[in-house]
């Protein structure tokens, strides 16, 4: 391995983690729901705006803004959940002419509102987040990073451990375990599927802000920005076997990797196009995803 | 069953009535309708668009506190093109049909700007070209097309003469995927062959819809050029330069970064990047420290006074774009488009940045100004505001390396 | 006239029945607002307003295309604007390289458009939902990805430029809306025909159409394929028209404006869609002059439509028919 391979190598790793910290909320949400959420992209765009308008324009210190960003993106989840997902899973016997295209159609459409409205009501220009350390260049081995890529790698770990530890360990995540992996059979054991999937879609919703947050000093904020972890979260649920958090996580830190040797030793033009061609390739053959059907568990 | 089609039918008609109302459009005719396109949402830079639109303001104002062309106002109508090929072409046939202006002007991004110019062409509206860079604008001969602005050629003979002073020996230019980026790229390097054939010379395309340059920097790091000449524009530009400075490639003790595409003096610059930006030598269109006529320095004036904001130079530009065709119509007192084009072609104005007049030879000098002035200066410290900046090149003189900066090893 | 017709469970005769005086009614209502339509250039002389008329009917067509195959099929694609674009590429670039006249590129592009649909279509074959809309939006991006960075070959963001067809606005409103009323004729008697009854067995019930018989993998592949063909007929004719190809007909955003026009009109009805598509275009166009809201507002009526109205306005327009016939 030459000094650019550990480079490439620890760069896609770092890639991978902030991929992890977007792509879990989409997985928890396809396996409690069954759905895709079109929009999630658009939860990682508020989480961007709110940490950057609240620490510049308010002047909030950046370590108070950071966790308000999630406080709103939680919100936006609840709101979501609220309004637009019930018919989802009003009344479970109907689950099975559950139109799967509502889910699509509504979330796809809360997107495209979403993103217009913010370019409206806040503008089309972009903000870059305020860094959460000013050091623009730390030197680690025979890598270079800035500081706030850094200690945003070390944040989103932390964050990243504490939501799979929650949902392993704790009761709530028990519960929303039981509803992914049996539906029926946990309303049946007198859990409330209703409250786990507004708790899924907050924890979403705040873990996409989160991420928006922490990059906004790297990707500023714009109200298309989040189209570009969308479509990395889609490809990463997809190979980590949708609905499967430790699955999500692997892959993530897979497609960082990947996208970085790929646009080195490949293409830089193409970047983009691995993760996608790797995520048709799976549906059609390995729907599964990397881990097969053990990966499915949440 | 019969009952209900009928009704049906009833309510399809009201509804495509209900559609069809929009189109009774009022006309009004007295004032000089300018058609103008510029960029007011992305994925185009909205920040150009903004001073763009800022320029032609400060200059109708002038122009019509001054009452107006032969008594006329001038009356701009603003079209949005998200920088977007496609919707420049549906702007200017917009601007062309329903508007019915005399002429088109504004346009700042070469890709929009090239599919604008084939609708001008189509329907023989004047079209001043504000600040499109690329070549192929003026090659392709339109008569219509005119263009006050810089031109690539212009900015590549203006790159290789610094590399050339600086006395590097391996550049590399980052350009970004569009007309503008590659029509540049490919510029510097046919300048650099005629003046410092020994200079090794490549450019890398970057897409600038990419969040992440990275991968294209990394492999800069272990065998670093001698300078790096930046062809992208805002957001991604700020991406790529935040990156090449925190792998520690540029600026630095070894490699010189050149800026040939105009970022210094756009507002957000500094917040952006930081000290990423400290030790960037730039092509600058406009410098505070620059001669110039006494009308730029009043629409510089005008132009604070309206923004807070210092002077740049897209400000003139698009100020220098109104004047013309101001100009023109009252030389052929008409606003007929074939009278107003051959009034264009003789023009000899002396606008904001000097005496301005356009060039008839074929290829890239077609109805250019080809002395659009230019001068090189360097940010040496982070926050520095263009007019503190090191002058090392004044216009028409060569690089004084005495006045150079280096970061420190 | 019940409305449950659109939920009526496949191979139910009466239902059949009704589904078809439904296709019915809604094809003459599609027809009269066409012969509206025919008659605006009467009225209307100004190109510009010419202009949005037909790029309305560049949308109607899409929109019908793609209701086809998501209305009539259940089958979720994201990628009717990147058909559109595969259908202006390619009579683009035989324009462009090779000199074929327009017309030959326009046959040559529902051909190779129709192509990639069949394949798409039955690479897709057993996705279903959230699946089948993540391939497809993946073949969309990868697509448009291939389209903007191949820049040797088509030039990428800057687009390439290509022949025109005709010089007349009024020659383009015509043939457009001949292409739009020929897609409809086409589609209506797909729909009348047995193909119809089984495309729509497969939306209700995939698993009892195999059973009752219904060869499912061809009519999936070929629904796909007609959509696709039809969607790149439209981008073919826009090439030409536009005189400008680029990345950016197939952009999501695209599909986003397809989709809105077809969930607003009323997914599954033949009129809805194709009517909802010059509505929501024509009235863009003017929300324009009043600030630009228009995406915020059809984003907002398409959630709200598919959260409390299914049916689409046609649906609402429907019921307001028969309150009014009752009262």
């Amino acid at each position: 391995m030459s000094g650019i391979d550990v480079d490439l190598a620890v760069n896609g790793l770092i890639t991978g983690v902030f991929y992890a910290l977007m792509a879990i909320g989409l997985s928890l949400i396809f396996g409690i729901l069954k759905i895709v959420n079109f929009a999630h992209g658009e939860f990682y765009m508020v989480g961007a705006y709110a940490y950057t308008l609240i620490a510049l324009a308010l002047g909030v210190p950046v370590w108070i803004a950071l966790p308000l960003a999630f406080v709103v993106g939680a919100l936006l989840g609840w709101l979501t959940e609220r309004t637009l997902m019930r018919p989802l899973y009003a009344g479970y016997t109907s689950w099975g002419l559950m139109r799967d295209e509502y889910a699509v159609i509504v979330t796809f459409g809360l997107s495209l509102f979403l993103i217009n409205f913010v370019d409206k009501v806040i503008g089309p220009y972009a903000y870059r987040g305020p860094p959460l350390v000013e050091t623009s260049r730390v030197v680690l081995g025979p890598v270079l990073i800035s500081g706030h890529r850094l200690l945003a790698a070390g944040i989103a770990i932390a964050v990243i451990a504490v939501t799979a530890a929650l949902i392993k360990w704790s009761f709530w995540g028990q519960q929303i375990r039981a509803v992914s992996q049996n539906r029926l059979g946990a309303s049946l054991a007198g859990i409330d599927t209703a409250k786990a999937s507004v708790i899924v879609f907050m924890l979403s919703g705040g873990l996409a802000a989160f991420a928006g947050a922490l990059l906004s000093p790297v990707i500023n904020a714009s109200p298309d920005v989040g189209i570009f972890p969308a479509i990395k979260s889609y490809i990463i649920v997809v190979l980590g076997g949708m609905g499967s958090v430790p699955g999500a996580i692997i892959a993530s830190l897979f497609l960082g990797v990947i996208e970085s040797f790929g646009a080195v030793y490949i293409s830089f033009q193409y970047r983009d196009a691995f993760g996608l061609i790797l995520l048709m390739l799976f549906l059609l053959f390995r729907p599964q995803g990397l881990f097969g059907e053990k990966g499915r568990e949440v | 069953m019969a009952g209900l089609l009928r009704r049906d039918m009833l309510g399809v008609a009201l509804t495509v009535a209900a559609i069809m109302l929009p189109v009774a459009g009022a006309q009004a005719a007295d004032p000089i309708k300018v058609g103008v396109t510029i960029t007011q949402s992305p994925p185009g830079s909205v920040v150009q668009g903004t001073q763009v639109k800022d320029g032609l303001e400060v200059a109708a104002k002038i122009i019509n506190d001054a009452g107006g062309v032969d008594g006329r106002k001038i009356e701009l109508v603003i079209e949005d093109t998200q920088g977007l090929p496609e919707k420049a072409r549906a702007a200017v046939e917009k601007l062309a049909t329903r508007d019915k202006v005399v002429a088109i002007t504004g346009e700042h991004q070469s890709s929009a700007a090239l599919a604008g110019i084939e609708v001008a062409h189509r329907y023989k509206i004047p079209y001043i070209n504000t600040n499109g860079w690329s070549d192929v604008i003026r090659e392709k001969g339109y008569p219509e097309v005119f263009n006050p602005g810089n031109y690539n050629s212009r900015v590549g003979a203006a790159a290789a003469a610094t590399m050339k002073e600086l006395g590097v020996k391996r550049v590399v230019s980052i350009a970004e995927n569009t007309d503008y980026g590659i029509g540049l790229a490919k510029a510097i390097g046919e300048a650099l062959k005629k003046i410092a054939p020994d200079v090794q010379y490549k450019y890398e395309t970057l897409d600038r819809a990419s969040k992440d340059f990275l991968p294209a920097i990394l492999p800069m790091r272990a065998n670093a050029p001698d300078a790096i000449i930046n062809l992208m524009l805002p957001p991604a530009a700020y991406i790529m330069m935040n990156q090449l400075y925190e792998q520690g490639v540029a600026p630095s003790a070894k490699t010189w970064l050149y800026d040939g595409s105009g970022l210094a003096d756009y507002p957000d610059f500094w917040q952006n990047v930081k000290e990423a930006g400290k030790g960037m030598l730039v092509f600058g269109l406009y410098h505070p420290k620059m001669a110039q006529p006494a009308l730029g320095k009043q629409v510089g004036e005008a132009y604070t006074a309206k923004t807070k904001n210092e002077p740049n130079r897209l400000l003139f530009q698009a100020a220098d774009s109104l004047f013309l065709i101001a100009d023109a119509i009252k030389r052929a007192k008409s606003t007929d488009s074939e009278a107003l084009i051959k009034a264009l072609g003789e023009t000899k104005y002396t606008g904001t940045r000097g005496e301005i007049t356009f060039s008839k030879d074929k290829g890239y000098a077609f109805n250019q100004w080809l002395d659009v002035p230019y001068v090189t200066f360097q940010l040496t410290e982070v926050n520095q505001k263009v007019g503190d900046s090191a002058l090392v090149s004044q216009a028409g003189q060569p690089l004084d390396p005495a006045k150079l900066w280096k970061p420190a090893k | 006239m019940a409305p449950s017709s659109a939920t009526s469970p496949a191979g139910n005769r009466s239902g059949a029945q009704l589904s078809n005086t439904k296709t019915t009614v809604e094809f003459r209502a599609a027809l009269v607002a066409m012969a509206i339509v025919a008659l605006i250039p009467l009225g209307v002389s100004n190109p510009y307003w010419l202009g949005v008329l037909i790029v309305s009917m560049y949308f109607a067509i899409l929109a019908g295309a793609w209701n086809l195959l998501a209305g009539y099929t259940g089958q979720f694609s994201l990628a009717p604007a990147t058909f559109a674009m595969i259908g202006a590429y390619t009579t683009g670039l035989l324009n462009h390289y090779f000199g074929v006249p327009p017309l030959l590129g326009i046959v040559a592009a529902v051909v190779v458009s129709g192509l990639v649909g069949l394949l798409l279509g039955r690479a897709v074959l057993r996705l279903v939902g959230p699946y089948l809309a993540l391939t497809t939006l993946s073949f969309a991006e990868i697509m448009r990805l291939v389209a903007s960075n191949s820049i040797d070959i088509t030039r990428g963001d800057l687009g390439l430029g290509v022949a025109g067809l005709l010089d007349s606005r009024i020659g383009w409103y015509y043939l457009f809306l001949g292409a739009l009323v020929v897609l409809l004729i086409l589609f209506y008697m797909l729909l009348r025909s047995k193909a119809g009854l089984f495309l729509q067995a497969i939306r209700d019930d995939e698993v009892a159409a195999r059973r009752a018989g219904v060869n499912v993998v061809f009519w999936k592949t070929t629904a796909f394929a007609i959509s696709a063909a039809a969607s790149g007929f439209a981008g073919a004719l826009y090439a030409h028209f536009a005189e400008l190809v680029t990345p950016e007909l197939g952009l999501i955003g695209q599909t986003g404006l397809i989709v809105s026009m077809t969930v607003i009109g009323g997914m599954g009805t033949l009129a809805g869609p194709v009517v909802a598509a010059f509505m929501v275009y024509v009235l863009s166009e003017w929300l324009r002059d009043v600030g630009g809201y228009q995406l915020v507002v059809f984003a907002a009526l398409v959630v709200i439509f598919a959260r409390f109205f299914r049916e689409g306005l046609w649906g609402l327009a429907r019921a307001a028919v028969q309150r009014w016939g009752r009262a």
